[in-house]
């Protein structure tokens, strides 16, 4: 907020914020998505412009769109945390485990709300044994979080004995069902989680060393950063993120289980990368993320409607990552990209050089000379 | 890259820790083998061996593709969804058309010609529109899968044509126990017969050198005049292949053509290739590491239960032991500077 105050050039409200909100041109293309998305399902079914129909794709888009937001914190230092779905089971245990042994379904509000607490707090502990593996082991985030998976969820599994917890207050199952007026409270849950994280990024020393160190490095190294820390503090972040998923998920499914939601890690990467995150680090934005969120909960709800095999769902998810990110990959090679960031003013005035679009990836994973990720930070008003 | 690969190498830690922590994997299974021999008795017959032959023999062939791609510096989430398309829709095809329903050969051609049509689905993302392969993949995983069970079919097929219902009733050993009979499947040979010839591929051809050439630095392998696009299509293209051929070998085993097996079970395989000694970095891997990874999972899975420990705590052993594995080669390899950040800067620096 300061930062901006300071600005000398005298700037509109509302050009400010749609300049907040559309940093870069992979959120234009994503915001056109979700509105063709919207029409083509709204012209389709009768039932899909409604009231009612939005708020029960509000009340499922929540989790996954909350793991994908720890998924994007993980990504931004180029890294990936694949044991969110675990952590997000061990918190839901965790706090279903204490309402089944002390409470039960008449647990009084502060019970709840410490259960609550304990529930994250374990979850987050378990992006302790990440950032320590990561950060101080030096483990490639990839394997470190595929054998913290597997070792979040066997625990879990021997715990429980591969058996389902229930009995919740109604209190609790509240916060996966209730409504504040018309909307949500998982929807609000999902907002509150993406503006957290958004500051968090944007607007802290940490968010902004953890986007430095995936942009660049040894960049980060030499400006001083101890690296160790800022990975330490991001897969932490990464499972508090989880964690709230899990209360989300315990609270509407009113259980608890170390199975659920195993397809939710492909989902939310998916979602993370069609959010133009940049899978190699340093560049990402959480209107993206959310937004992607929604526009995947759109389709899927839409072809429910319209009375698509169920099964079409997921080959739409692999034709929108593909055709998204192989349409911003030729439009670079083609010079579309620069085209269309001349046609964002807010975008463009007073800054050298055209930002690229963050899917502009080499052929592997670690192609060299991706200078635009240097430009990406740079380039942002901090 | 193969430059701190030779240094590695230069390393004096014992020529018998092998270049990929071969050695150390081996230890590691004999010690194992023998503390649960201790342990319980039972485990020292020719069924415990037969039994990890027969589970692992599939894995071991979507081993072997997953070790292609990693050793060239990509990573593969779709080929599972290859493997269950490609078996799965053998069997409808030959049981709705009747076409080599008599020759079970004519079933593993069939699903390796799917694989390599599906895998040329990856090539094309790949080599062609430059994607991520983790992404690439993960978008096709979904199309794949999503297209077998939406349009081949969702339902379980119990009778199969007779040729590949032979094949699965075909046996090179029994073992006679009182709690049962094991016995092994003849799909043994074939896997066998392809690791060797991965084997051989990685270690003496110019496309397999290329392979490594690539993960060790795309550029430089450019420079150097591999044809990288070319040699990214043959990958691609070859994992596909052998994807089908283990999704074939599982369908066949299993007797029980089940489109909603397999996906989901990526990760566990990439496990096994790294526990194996293959650098998610590219440029590094090999075949017998890869198999010593897949048994030494498959053996940790068979073990637990004669240890008595509950079959619940199956999981948490597994990833336990991924955590030390990765540790391990971490700590083994701290002298090579490493991103900490992911997988992307090693290749700039």
């Amino acid at each position: 907020m300061s930062a901006a105050a300071a600005e000398p050039r005298r700037e509109d409200p509302t050009a400010r914020l749609v300049r907040r909100l559309v940093p870069d041109a992979s959120v234009v293309r994503l915001f056109v998505l979700a509105v063709l998305v919207l029409i083509v399902f709204s012209v389709a079914s009768p039932d899909f412009l409604t009231l009612i129909n939005f708020q029960s794709m509000g009340l499922q888009v929540t989790e996954v769109g909350l793991l994908s937001l720890a998924i994007m914190v993980s990504m931004l230092t180029g890294g990936i945390d694949l044991s969110i779905i675990s952590i997000a089971n061990v918190a839901a245990l965790v706090t279903a485990q204490l309402f089944a042994h002390h409470g039960g379904a008449d647990a009084g509000s502060q019970q709840m709300g410490l259960y609550v607490v304990v529930g994250i707090a374990a979850g987050t502990a378990c992006g302790l044994l990440n950032g320590v593996l990561i950060a101080k082991l030096r483990i490639t985030p990839i394997l470190a979080t595929l054998g913290t998976m597997q070792l979040f969820n066997g625990l879990a599994i021997a715990w429980t004995g591969g058996k389902a917890i229930y009995g919740m207050p109604d209190s609790f199952l509240n916060i996966g069902n209730g409504y504040v007026g018309d909307v949500p409270i998982p929807v609000l849950i999902l907002l509150g989680g993406a503006v957290l994280t958004a500051i968090f990024i944007n607007r802290t020393g940490r968010g902004l060393r953890i986007q430095l160190l995936g942009a660049n490095e040894v960049a980060a190294k030499y400006s001083g950063l101890r690296n160790e820390r800022v990975l330490f503090v991001t897969y932490l972040a990464s499972a508090f993120l989880a964690s709230l998923a899990g209360i989300v998920i315990a609270a509407r499914s009113a259980s608890a289980s170390a199975d659920y939601g195993a397809s939710y890690l492909l989902l939310a990467i998916v979602i993370v990368v069609l959010g133009g995150v940049n899978p190699l680090g340093g560049f990402g934005t959480v209107t993206g993320v959310v937004l992607a969120a929604f526009t995947l909960q759109m389709v899927n709800t839409g072809f429910n409607q319209v009375g698509f095999n169920a099964f079409l769902y997921q080959v739409a998810q692999g034709v929108i990552l593909i055709g998204a990110l192989g349409l911003s990959q030729l439009s670079e090679r083609y010079g579309w990209a620069s085209r269309l960031a001349r046609a964002m003013p807010w975008r463009a005035r007073g800054e050298p050089g055209v930002p690229e679009p963050p899917g502009a990836l080499g052929p592997q994973l670690r192609t060299p000379g991706e200078s635009h990720r240097e430009e990406d930070v740079r380039g942002r008003p901090v | 890259m193969s430059a701190a690969a030779s240094t590695l190498r230069a390393i004096p830690l014992g020529r018998l820790r092998g270049q990929n922590n071969e050695g150390i994997l081996a230890l590691t299974i004999i010690v194992l083998a023998i503390v649960v021999g201790i342990a319980d008795s039972s485990f020292w017959r020719l069924s415990t061996l037969l039994n990890i032959a027969t589970s692992t023999l599939d894995n071991i062939v979507f081993a072997m593709g997953v070790l292609i791609v990693i050793i060239s510096g990509g990573i593969d989430v779709s080929f599972m969804a290859i493997g269950i398309f490609a078996g799965y829709a053998v069997i409808v095809v030959t049981n709705n058309t009747g076409f080599g329903a008599d020759i079970a050969l004519v079933g593993f051609a069939l699903a390796a010609t799917i694989g390599l049509g599906l895998g040329m689905l990856n090539a094309l993302a790949i080599a062609g529109l430059r994607l991520p392969t983790l992404i690439a993949t993960l978008g096709t995983q979904g199309i794949i899968r999503g297209v077998l069970l939406a349009y081949v079919g969702s339902k379980v097929i119990p009778n199969y044509p007779p040729g590949l219902n032979d094949l699965s009733t075909s046996y090179l050993l029994t073992a006679h126990a009182p709690s049962g009979d094991t016995r092994l499947s003849v799909l043994i040979l074939p896997a066998i017969v392809i690791c060797v010839l991965i084997s051989l591929m990685l270690r003496y051809t110019m496309v397999g050198r290329g392979i490594f050439a690539i993960g060790g630095d795309a550029e430089s392998a450019r420079r150097a005049g591999f044809p990288v696009v070319r040699i990214q299509v043959f990958i691609y293209g070859l994992v596909g292949v052998l994807a089908g051929i283990a999704g074939m070998m599982h369908v066949t085993q299993v007797r029980l053509a089940n489109p909603y097996e397999l996906v989901g079970g990526e990760l566990d395989v990439i496990a096994a290739v790294v526990l194996g000694g293959a650098s998610i970095f590219g440029g590094k891997g090999s075949v017998i590491g890869t198999v010593l990874g897949v048994v030494l999972i498959s053996l940790i899975r068979n073990s637990l239960i004669l240890l008595g420990v509950p079959g619940t705590w199956q999981r948490a052993a597994v990833g336990a032991m991924l955590i030390i594995g990765v540790t391990a080669q971490a700590l083994g390899s701290s002298a090579r500077r490493r991103p900490t950040g992911g997988v992307a800067m090693e290749a700039t620096t």
